[in-house]
């Protein structure tokens, strides 16, 4: 989780990424910080996210993110 | 649609719906929706009906297939061994999915394609053939465009896209997917629903309810209201001066374009109100299209409040799938090495608005000032993500505090002035009246026409600006009411009886007493419908 906040505050240092659970739904994270983040995410944990996981849901707060990558490492198995 | 088939729709055809729907058995109220649907269509053109069954059973059958190679691959999956051995059987089904999809968006983006865009297309190439001497000429065929053909297709594409992306399971039920294709509340003007989002409800016929009957029923009057008292008033004038450009000064124009901004919002948001008002009297709660947009303090912001399923769409079936394709994202990865995380991902973020924006301005219409609508937001956006860091230290280097009011007052007048720059590329009747009436408007300023009788000889007299400034504040009002979290129907419906009916009242008597129609008004066709 830890590298995951420190990743999201590499992107845009202006929220709480601990607690925030709408950063799409509130428009937090603009489409530059997804594109950029999905860049950075696959590079750090080693998996590919694809379009179709680009969804509110998977991105809404840190703890989302965390399962959808978990999702894709075990499909990947 | 045209005006009279929508006094026809509201006036008739939907009390008779009501009425037809209460009184049939719930098991076949989904049945009586889908007749509804073909019944609009052939109240519009007999036709349509006959395009709305070919592409509902072409649909149908392109998800069937879906749906085959996926039971295949899960059928194989169960009795494969090993890894490499279940990789290779997922790469399979990826490729014949990915070939049947091809073949849809051939069949359905093609036909619209054919109808709407081969006479823009064979006309340009036709124009630079001359040009260029050379000698072809390509024969030009004029179809007549089916109503609401771009949200039919939009809608049925993203089913489609949806089995192959395995979000939603492939309907083994015709009549639930020719209802969803076909739902009133999709095919006029949007909202361009998701399978996941309405097809249930829809087929499931829910019981009337008053609460639901009362509420929608308001919202359907409010959006009358929009359409006839506000839209319709200024159709005369914003028609001649954008027609006759040439004839009028700097002012004249300026107030034509803010007018056709106004005008816009209260025809398309008016007609969402009429059909997510009339949804959810029949228990189908169809996703907004609007946010009060004018708020916005950027354009990208304006296309997250403005026509939402439009932009949705084009965010999760272009923009992600281009900017997560592999060359774009090892572009973003290469990039972000040399650039950081803001302008890094900035070109193939690019890259894609640019297939994006053609896209929406195409989608709105062929020709060359939708083309320039489209690339004017284009390079807004592209622009505001550019200078966003330098905008950013500019702005607190001058010690301005960016969450402050006076900031995002500014930032909301300049967003909504470029989206009135935006809205008059999209109204004027070419590209080349378009740069004309912009530059009109800075070089020729004279108040002159506004005082010599001009604007009320165009159908806008004082008692009917005093009469919109009155409604529209009224909307002001109830929008910023929205923006801080309420809903205006919510508090109407929490009032006195007294107060409630006070309110049917006067929305009953803007539309019958107040309305734009007769001598001296051209009632405005549903703007968007034509899309």
């Amino acid at each position: 989780m830890e590298e995951l906040i420190e990743i999201l505050e590499g992107i845009d240092p202006d929220h709480d990424y601990e607690n925030s659970k709408d950063l799409i739904d509130a428009h937090k994270l603009s489409s530059l910080s997804i594109i950029s983040l999905v860049a950075e995410l696959e590079e750090e944990f080693d998996v590919t996210i694809p379009a179709t996981q680009i969804v509110p849901e998977n991105f809404n707060s840190a703890d989302a993110m965390l399962a959808m990558i978990r999702r894709l490492e075990e499909a990947d198995a | 649609m045209t005006s009279h088939n929508f006094v026809v729709f509201v006036g008739a055809f939907l009390p008779a719906l009501v009425l037809i729907y209460g009184l049939c058995p719930q098991k076949h109220r989904g049945k009586i929706m889908l007749l509804a649907g073909y019944g609009l269509y052939f109240m519009i053109d007999g036709k349509l009906i006959v395009y709305a069954v070919l592409s509902t059973l072409s649909v149908y059958g392109i998800s069937q297939a879906m749906a085959y190679v996926l039971w295949q691959r899960d059928t194989e999956l169960m009795e494969a061994d090993g890894k490499a051995e279940k990789k290779a059987i997922r790469a399979k089904t990826k490729k014949k999915l990915r070939l049947i999809m091809a073949f849809a968006i051939l069949l359905h983006i093609g036909l619209l394609f054919v109808l709407k865009y081969s006479a823009f297309f064979g006309e340009n190439l036709n124009r630079l053939f001359r040009v260029t001497g050379v000698g072809v000429s390509l024969p030009v065929k004029y179809f007549a465009l089916p109503l609401g053909i771009s949200f039919y297709t939009l809608q049925a594409v993203a089913y489609l896209f949806d089995i192959q992306r395995e979000k939603v399971k492939a309907d083994r039920n015709i009549g639930r997917v020719a209802l969803f294709l076909s739902f009133f509340g999709s095919f006029i003007e949007g909202p361009i629903s998701r399978y996941e989002d309405t097809a249930e409800d829809l087929w499931a016929g829910h019981p009337l309810e008053f609460e639901s009957l009362r509420r929608g029923g308001v919202r359907v009057l409010i959006g009358i209201v929009k359409r006839y008292v506000i839209a319709n008033r200024f159709n005369m004038f914003i028609s001649t001066v954008f027609t006759s450009y040439a004839a009028f000064d700097g002012v004249m124009i300026a107030l034509a374009m803010l007018l056709f901004t106004i005008q816009l919002y209260m025809d398309f948001s008016g007609m969402m109100d009429v059909v997510i008002g009339a949804a959810s009297i029949f228990g189908v709660k169809l996703k907004e299209n609007f946010r009060q947009p004018f708020f916005s303090k950027s354009i990208t912001e304006f296309w997250t409040r403005w026509h939402i399923s439009l932009g949705a769409f084009f965010r999760d079936y272009v923009f992600y799938p281009l900017t997560m394709s592999k060359p774009l994202k090892n572009l973003t990865t290469k990039a972000r090495r040399l650039l950081g995380s803001h302008y890094g991902p900035l070109m193939s973020a690019t890259l894609a608005l640019f297939v994006v924006w053609v896209l929406n301005g195409l989608w709105h219409g062929a020709g060359f000032q939708y083309l320039a609508f489209g690339m004017f937001h284009f390079v807004l956006i592209t622009l505001g993500s550019l200078f966003a860091p330098l905008s950013r230290k500019a702005v607190d280097h001058l010690g301005i505090v960016r969450e402050g009011r006076l900031y995002s007052v500014f930032c909301v007048v300049r967003t909504f002035f470029l989206v009135n720059i935006g809205e008059l590329i999209f109204r004027a009747i070419g590209f080349r009246a378009a740069l004309s009436m912009i530059k009109r408007m800075f070089t020729q300023f004279s108040t002159t026409r506004f005082a010599d009788g001009t604007f009320t000889a165009l159908g806008i007299d004082y008692y009917d600006l005093l009469l919109s400034a009155v409604v529209l504040f009224v909307f002001f009002i109830a929008s910023v009411y929205k923006e801080r979290g309420g809903d205006p129907i919510d508090w109407l419906m929490q009032r006195r009886t007294s107060v409630r009916f006070a309110a049917y009242y006067v929305l009953i008597i803007l539309i019958v007493v107040f309305g734009a129609y007769g001598y001296g008004y051209v009632a405005v066709d549903p703007i968007y419908a034509n899309f």
